[in-house]
């Protein structure tokens, strides 16, 4: 599409003598839009034309308009894999966002060694999600069981229970991605001037004041981006319940039950409607905090 | 002006070219096995096939006999559920990543009549010669033989010698003896595969064959399910989950963690494969070494002994590069005597019959030779994957009290019923 866009309009920009600003971005980020289109449209497109489709099997029996959706939405189990989803994201997000914060403003404050708890603070993230994810089902898991010795607990079945297997999930999670906001928090700390600090510590304000009214306002925007990164991810997630409890007592994520219909039991019609669905939930979450974010930009610039 | 356009559009070229330079895509089994050589790579799972394991021996043995087509093995999951994932992926997708693949007994339907298999009608002979009649039946399709059976499989019973005197024959022995034992010596009464994947699958359908029951008549075409009788093993289930006879954690059970539990000597009973018996007769590995035994696994009346039936088969995948070779080694693995004794001797139920008479003093083999007889065949249909799927999804909370055990039996027999039409 945007190559027939800029074929057509490059002749007549041509002829000009110079380019406009703008008209030169585009052209350096049509091959980047182009490659986009391919990569990512492609995918969603099709994902959607095959939800259209009922399918025996992996054997297509016809068109179905929106069959499979009325067939997923109807569903317990897609609600609950939705529920599960939100309950996991909401929790995970939460506490990711409070213990990054705390790390951020440890990291931030000029003390020896820095580096080292930079680094240190920095080793879960850098671990990849499948392997944190079996790290932690050997630590949750009731044989060895290292969680339950090292808590004094006999033989307590974190992952084989409702509730518990959740909180094992997110556990992990908020210890493997914690960093991540961390590192993104410390950004945004260091844009903030000392000078403010200083001249509101001239002005008497407490500790407590310079971190609600200097901080936290300052920060937003990096705050924002956080979220907005770690809730986008936390809603597709798949691997840690995969690996910690395969989906069992009520940690069957959406991307989980997608797999399921697209790999374990096939079902390409209902796999794609089910993976829309969840395209269309990120979308919305994302949608809603790219708006808060850019009023939030807004505003600022406002207030300056 | 004409300059910038000319690299505007090599750009695009560029960026266009890397795209479909990407979506051709290389699988990353390309790197060694398959393509050119008579390299052969073989796709199978389980801690056999880990290094040190039997699975190992057997491709070294191959090799160096064959060192013009040698065979490296391609390790897949633990679970056989995600086993079957990995290779239906990649054989899905018409790839010759994988040229011998190690398949459960039960997944022979299902590739067959996907048209992933090459067949071995013409080696049919010599194979049906030397296999036992049962893991034979198990590599065919609607009389047509698909894979080389490879190795047998059936439950065990384990015990422990120095807490038990003698082996129960009757379940609710087994609870009661178990729960006594247990109480005493502050460990588990019972492990076993408990949770949601096709072992918990098996530990059902032996509890519900062992009351009685049957899942469909001899040519698959009627469906047998019985709603009282399968009610009756999920309430023995859920009675063991809840009193406590189950371990803690055996919904969260494989067979490496349920072998992990009991040689380390946190439980009384276990309901394992053959293969755990040499890891925990092996002192350097068990704290129970001399110190268990086996036995034929319970039923609920005493009589007679029931197992599921497994095993592994190795068939040619239809995308091999080189299916000549591969067929070589799967029919070689099936039916060399060495081969077949190495199996054996690693407490991996062979299925040549003459390895049977030649390790009778083997208490393994002994055993064996008792249970195989009676073992049931899960029904080795295109659907088996989407009914084990919905025991799993229906049996699984029901045992765990999640979910009423009246309505999940009768959920998976309307579902045994859909299956057949």
């Amino acid at each position: 599409m945007s190559a027939t866009t800029v074929a057509e309009r490059a002749p007549t920009v041509g002829g000009k003598k110079s380019l406009s600003d703008s008209a030169l971005a585009r052209f350096f980020l049509s091959p980047s839009v182009l490659v986009m289109a391919l990569v990512a449209a492609f995918p969603i497109f099709y994902a959607i034309i095959l939800s259209l489709y009922v399918y025996q099997g992996r054997l297509r029996e016809g068109f179905g308009g929106l069959e499979n959706y009325t067939e997923a939405l109807s569903s317990s189990r897609f609600w609950d894999a939705v529920q599960a989803t939100f309950i996991f994201t909401v929790s995970s997000v939460s506490a990711e966002f409070l213990i990054g914060l705390g790390f951020a403003l440890i990291m931030r404050q000029v003390f020896i060694g820095r580096g080292i708890t930079r680094a240190s603070i920095l080793v879960p993230w850098v671990i990849p999600t499948v392997i944190a994810a079996q790290l932690w089902y050997f630590m949750f898991s009731v044989t060895p069981g290292f969680v339950n010795y090292a808590l004094g607990l006999d033989r307590f079945n974190w992952l084989g229970q409702p509730g518990w297997a959740m909180f094992s999930i997110v556990f992990a999670d908020v210890w493997k991605t914690a960093p991540f906001v961390a590192l993104l928090l410390l950004a945004g700390l260091q844009t903030i001037p000392d000078e403010m600090y200083e001249s509101a510590r001239v002005d008497g304000a407490t500790t407590w004041q310079r971190f609600w009214y200097i901080t936290m306002p300052l920060l937003k925007p990096a705050i924002l981006v956080a979220l907005l990164f770690r809730t986008i991810d936390a809603l597709r997630v798949f691997d840690l319940p995969q690996v910690m409890t395969g989906g069992s007592f009520n940690t069957e994520s959406l991307s989980i039950l997608v797999q399921r219909y697209v790999v374990q039991t096939p079902n390409p019609g209902l796999g794609s409607a089910l993976s829309t669905l969840t395209f269309i939930i990120v979308l919305i979450i994302g949608v809603l905090f790219v708006r808060a974010l850019g009023r939030d930009f807004v505003l600022n610039v406002e207030d300056e | 002006m004409r300059a910038r356009q000319r690299w505007l559009f090599a750009t695009i070229l560029a960026a266009t070219a890397l795209v479909a330079a990407g979506c051709s895509g290389t699988s990353p089994d390309d790197e060694g096995g398959g393509d050119g050589g008579g390299e052969l790579s073989w796709a199978i799972g389980g801690s056999e096939a880990a290094p040190g394991g039997v699975h190992r021996e057997v491709a070294e043995m191959w090799n160096e006999e064959n060192p013009d087509n040698p065979i490296s093995i391609e390790r897949l999951p633990d679970d056989a559920g995600e086993q079957r994932q990995q290779q239906s992926l990649e054989l899905n997708a018409q790839e010759s990543g994988f040229d011998v693949l190690g398949m459960d007994v039960i997944w022979t339907g299902e590739y067959a009549v996907n048209g992933w298999l090459e067949s071995l009608e013409d080696v049919r002979g010599e194979i049906e010669e030397v296999t036992i009649p049962g893991a034979f039946l198990s590599a065919t399709w609607e009389g047509e033989l698909w894979a080389a059976p490879y190795n047998s499989n059936a439950g065990f019973l384990y015990y422990r010698t120095d807490l038990v005197d003698e082996a129960p024959t009757t379940w609710d022995e087994v609870v009661q003896v178990g729960m006594e034992v247990a109480e005493q010596e502050n460990i588990a009464p019972f492990v076993g595969q408990g949770a949601q994947y096709e072992g918990m699958v098996v530990n059902f359908l032996e509890y519900y064959w062992g009351a009685g029951g049957e899942m469909f008549n001899e040519d698959a075409s009627e469906v047998l399910w019985d709603n009282e009788i399968a009610l009756e093993a999920v309430e023995f289930m859920a009675e063991a989950n809840e009193s406590g006879f189950y371990a803690s954690g055996f919904n969260t059970f494989l067979e490496e963690e349920s072998r992990n539990e009991f040689q380390s000597g946190k439980a009384v009973f276990m309901r394992n494969w053959p293969y755990v018996y040499g890891l925990a007769s092996d002192k350097a590995e068990s704290e129970i070494a001399g110190d268990f035994d086996i036995a034929p696994l319970p039923t609920f009346t005493g009589e007679g002994t029931i197992s599921a039936l497994g095993g592994f088969n190795n068939a040619v995948s239809a995308f091999s590069d080189n299916p000549e070779a591969a067929k070589e080694f799967v029919v070689w693995a099936s039916t060399n005597e060495e081969v077949q004794m190495l199996l054996g001797e690693s407490s991996l139920p062979p299925t040549m019959s003459s390895v049977y008479e030649n390790l009778q003093d083997d208490p393994v083999m002994k055993l064996l030779g008792e249970v195989l007889p009676d073992a049931k065949p899960r029904p080795p249909a295109p659907t088996w994957n989407d009914i084990s799927v919905t025991i799993q999804q229906e049996i699984f909370p029901a045992y765990n009290g999640e979910k009423d055990p009246q309505e999940a039996v009768e959920a998976v027999g309307a579902f045994l019923e859909e299956s057949i039409q």
